[in-house]
């Protein structure tokens, strides 16, 4: 098949797990030898054009300036027609345009029917689930996308079983034109080795000391101020707890500011962003993962900290709550809960009997979370949309 | 502490100042927000301190643009 990728982010452009989706399903699509091409935007230091037969990534310059965010995700869809436009003329056609989120819904609508070409959309998150309700116009807009693009594909992917939920009752979409296919974790990365005490120092903990990560964009979403306050209780029971919060956001300010204020600034360390080798070096490298989040649909971190063999605290929300089974292989915890996440934290670092074996058991199960199985999958779901597709 | 400036940081985005040489000018960016220079300049500096934008003075004017921090940093309300 030829796949015509549409995702606003693909790495190095990595705002969350969208582009680790977009890129782990692109290369095992093409491992299985389907030509994908990927288009996205543009990224300071990546190349406009990578080819590596056959998976194609081609980012994408806005040429013209927006006055709103959400004004110019229009505007950049526009660029995105153009450039498929252009990749048919020198490729050929596509046999499906897969787009991901609100975000490319209107280029992958107009390829669809410029084409005559099925769409296929994927649900990693709503707009409702965001912000719980439409409360500004740019809110409808986004939501009226959802819509939109959840109507005129062929198939819909949603990453959990939650997501799943979601779109069939808020876009009155039959459920079996609707199939859940989880987010992976590319198992490799985590199989490299880690100097331990090195990653450890770097980040400023000391031996003795018990290092907790979180991983994730700084949006209340994620729930970051819960976990800084959790840290001020659980440093009461385990003095040596430190906090390392990778990523970044509009919050980092406010999160800081919190820290200080919870008597934690100095048990707080926030990286921003990093490479996925210290990444991978941090998380191998912690006594547990934190997964906080208010609302998360699937949660791809937790599936990274259970490649890594790490034990991993999460919410009991949307898709964590789907791969993690509570006292088997992590620990839940209540959502916007300081005390529930505490208490687990605690428990956790204290007991390293428990911390073993949630974490071998973790780590058995996300071997069924790879990308190749996703990529069969949804080249399933391309299949059957090929033979549905309409273009009235 | 100081609200984040989110509008500098995203407008800088969307109006296509991502790379050096497509720097906006302070006035230019100014003019567009409706902002005095010298409230866009000391909200730019906190930018610039957390390492999302950075500066560059091309005939004595400065411009600024954001850089692969800022650009994520813009875009985190989605992913």
């Amino acid at each position: 098949m030829r796949i015509f990728m549409l995702s606003w982010e693909y790495p190095p452009r990595v705002i969350g797990g969208l582009a680790r989706h977009a890129e782990g399903l692109s290369k095992a699509m093409a491992s299985l030898g389907h030509e994908v091409h990927v288009v996205t935007l543009d990224f300071p230091g990546a190349p406009y054009e990578e080819a590596e037969f056959p998976l194609y990534v081609h980012r994408v310059a806005v040429e013209l300036p927006a006055p709103t965010f959400h004004t110019w995700v229009l505007l950049f869809n526009h660029f995105f027609e153009k450039r498929v436009g252009q990749l048919a003329k020198k490729y050929g056609p596509p046999d499906i345009v897969h787009v991901h989120d609100w975000l490319t819904a209107s280029a992958g609508v107009a390829s669809k029917h410029l084409m005559r070409v099925p769409l296929v959309m994927t649900f990693h998150s709503t707009e409702s689930s965001r912000s719980s309700s439409f409360r500004t116009p740019e809110s409808a807009m986004v939501g009226g996308l959802e819509w939109w693009g959840s109507y005129e594909a062929a198939k819909v992917i949603a990453v959990s079983g939650w997501m799943k939920s979601e779109v069939v009752s808020q876009f009155k979409l039959p459920p079996s034109k609707v199939v859940e296919i989880p987010n992976a974790v590319d198992m490799v990365k985590f199989e490299k080795s880690v100097d331990v005490a090195t990653t450890r120092m770097k980040w400023r903990v000391q031996p003795g000391e018990k290092l907790i990560t979180a991983v994730g964009r700084l949006t209340s979403q994620k729930g970051f101020d819960d976990l800084i306050r959790a840290l001020a209780i659980v440093r009461k029971s385990v003095p040596g707890a430190k906090l390392l919060v990778m990523g970044d956001g509009y919050m980092r300010g406010e999160l800081e500011a919190l820290a200080n204020g919870e008597g934690v600034a100095e048990r707080t360390t926030f990286a921003g962003f990093v490479s996925d080798d210290d990444l991978v070096d941090a998380i191998k490298s912690s006594d547990m993962v934190a997964v906080p989040s208010h609302f998360e649909p699937f949660g791809i971190i937790a599936l990274e900290a259970m490649a890594a063999g790490v034990p991993v605290v999460v919410s009991r929300v949307g898709g964590l709550a789907e791969i993690i089974e509570d006292e088997v292989d992590g620990l839940e915890v209540d959502p916007n809960s300081p005390y529930s996440i505490a208490k687990a934290t605690t428990r956790l670092l204290s007991d390293q009997a428990l911390a073993s074996r949630l974490a071998a058991r973790a780590r058995e199960k996300v071997k069924s979370y790879n990308w190749k199985r996703s990529a069969t999958e949804t080249l399933e779901v391309y299949e059957a949309a090929v033979g549905e597709a309409r273009y009235e | 502490m100081s609200e984040f400036p989110k509008r500098i940081l995203s407008s800088l985005m969307v109006m296509g100042a991502q790379s050096p040489d497509r720097a906006m000018s302070i006035d230019e960016l100014a003019g567009k927000l409706g902002m005095a220079r010298s409230a866009v300049e000391l909200e730019l500096k906190s930018l610039i301190d957390a390492g999302y934008a950075k500066l560059v003075d091309e005939s004595g004017t400065s411009a600024v643009y954001l850089t692969a921090t800022g650009i994520i940093t813009a875009s985190s309300t989605y992913s």
